[in-house]
């Protein structure tokens, strides 16, 4: 590319993202962008570049509508109903025989590294729970289990499959902090193959206490995670919290 | 200036986080994201697109794209909230397209009828800060402060027509009452002193880090 052709480039890429490239000469512009990575790259920088006079703009909340309205027009099959009927059937956190099973298996080891009761530090210990696989696993998620761990720094959680997990492709895997009584809050999803960092601000308060939180799970949901705010899947890891 | 991931400010951070939770498709990560930027974007959206409903209804179309888009978000090329402010102005200014009647502009010929240089402020009395405010506040921003004293009068404020307000060449021409070929060059000008200016400074600051 030219000089010539070089400088066009990046005068027309500062047009596009001040805005002033208007009609079909936008569109012809938009249609280039997808080939050209050298305007691509120019545009990026424009961006960089101007953003930063937006910060002015005093922000302005939009009305609740709003969101709602992007639900519908993601996830238009996430209806109460399915909610409804996921109340009907007796939720597995609830059920003895589900943690008669999963206790049966559990190793749930909590296991803070390091002399930190010899040393009195402000930093909480590195824990680590394994979520052993549960009885009502269907096949093909493995016998293996599910390592859960806080970081020493106490601002994220890691989670990671021993073996990945072998899921349908519109499924995915959710994680849960199961309180000793009422229903599992969403840590959020996680991945079957591999490492699944949450940010710890991100995470309930005082996660790790038994008060709150005796047990952490994962079960199987749709792709965008549970529709109702609750498991609605099988649980296929558990594990106890034990501090 | 670009700024790499390892410099960004912890907001910026926790934005990149929940982009790449949603672009896995973790919903909740994705609400997280349109809590903490919504607001920002709805007002980006309302300077150019004034009318609330139209508005809105962009917000919508701008995070049902980023959902979409966010496996493609790349944290080398651009910063979380910025990538989402491009997405936001590329809607409004589409929707000015698509809407043509832009009657707001005769008012204000008809407020100003005698005056040679419309008072920018003025003109948006009742709506908030006008454009020309709006780039003096932006000018907190880092080096951008420092490069916008260097531009003209009518360049300053035809950059801030035409970016805060979407107004195009021709709607910016009109409301100074200038040719529309000097607006363009006044535009043109405007961001090339920018880019330079920037992108010394951000020349002085790698000496200056390197030193």
């Amino acid at each position: 590319m030219d000089y010539g052709r070089r400088d066009l480039a990046d005068a027309l890429a500062a047009q596009y993202v001040a805005g002033t490239l208007r009609g079909p000469a936008r569109r012809r512009f938009e249609a280039l962008l997808a080939a050209h990575p050298g305007l691509r790259q120019a545009v990026a920088a424009w961006r960089a570049r101007l953003m930063p006079l937006t910060g002015a703009v005093e922000p302005q909340a939009p009305p609740a509508s709003a969101w709602q309205g992007i639900e519908q027009r993601l996830w238009p099959t996430a209806a109460p109903s399915t909610a409804a009927e996921a109340a009907h059937t007796a939720p597995w956190w609830r059920t003895l025989a589900f943690w008669r099973g999963a206790s049966a298996f559990a190793t749930v080891a909590a296991i803070g590294l390091g002399v930190l009761l010899a040393t009195p530090q402000p930093q909480a210990p590195p824990v680590i729970v394994v979520l052993q696989a549960a009885d009502g696993a269907p096949a093909g998620t493995g016998g293996g289990s599910f390592v859960a761990s806080f970081s020493a720094d106490g601002r994220s959680l890691v989670t990671r499959p021993v073996q990945p997990v072998a899921l349908q492709v519109d499924r995915a895997l959710e994680l849960w902090a199961v309180p000793p009584q009422g229903a599992p809050r969403s840590l959020g999803l996680v991945s079957a193959s591999g490492l699944t960092v949450i940010q710890r601000d991100k995470l309930p308060q005082a996660l790790l206490d038994q008060r709150n939180t005796a047990a952490l799970a994962v079960s199987v949901e749709p792709p965008g995670g549970s529709p109702t705010g609750a498991p609605t899947g099988p649980v296929v890891f558990a594990g106890r919290l034990q501090l | 200036m670009r700024t790499a991931p390892e410099d960004w400010t912890q907001r910026s951070r926790e934005l990149a986080q929940h982009l790449s939770r949603a672009a896995l498709g973790d919903r909740q990560a994705f609400k997280q994201l349109y809590d903490a930027t919504s607001a920002h974007l709805f007002a980006v959206l309302l300077r150019i697109q004034r009318d609330r409903a139209v508005a809105e209804d962009l917000l919508q179309e701008v995070y049902v794209s980023a959902w979409k888009a966010a496996a493609s978000f790349d944290a080398q090329q651009s910063q979380p909230l910025t990538w989402l402010t491009h997405i936001a102005r590329n809607k409004a200014i589409d929707s000015l397209r698509r809407a043509q009647a832009q009657p707001r502009l005769e008012t204000v010929h008809a407020e100003h009828d005698d005056d040679d240089r419309p008072d920018l402020d003025q003109r948006m009395a009742d709506e908030g800060p006008g454009p020309a405010e709006l780039l003096e506040r932006a000018s907190d921003a880092r080096q951008l402060a420092h490069c916008m004293q260097g531009l003209s009068a009518q360049q300053r404020q035809s950059v801030a027509l035409a970016f805060f307000d979407g107004l195009s060449h021709a709607e910016v021409a009109e409301q100074l009452r200038q040719p529309l070929g000097t607006v363009k060059s006044w535009v043109r000008r405007a961001l090339m002193t920018l880019k330079t200016c920037l992108e010394r400074a951000a020349q002085r600051d790698d000496l200056i880090a390197g030193a």
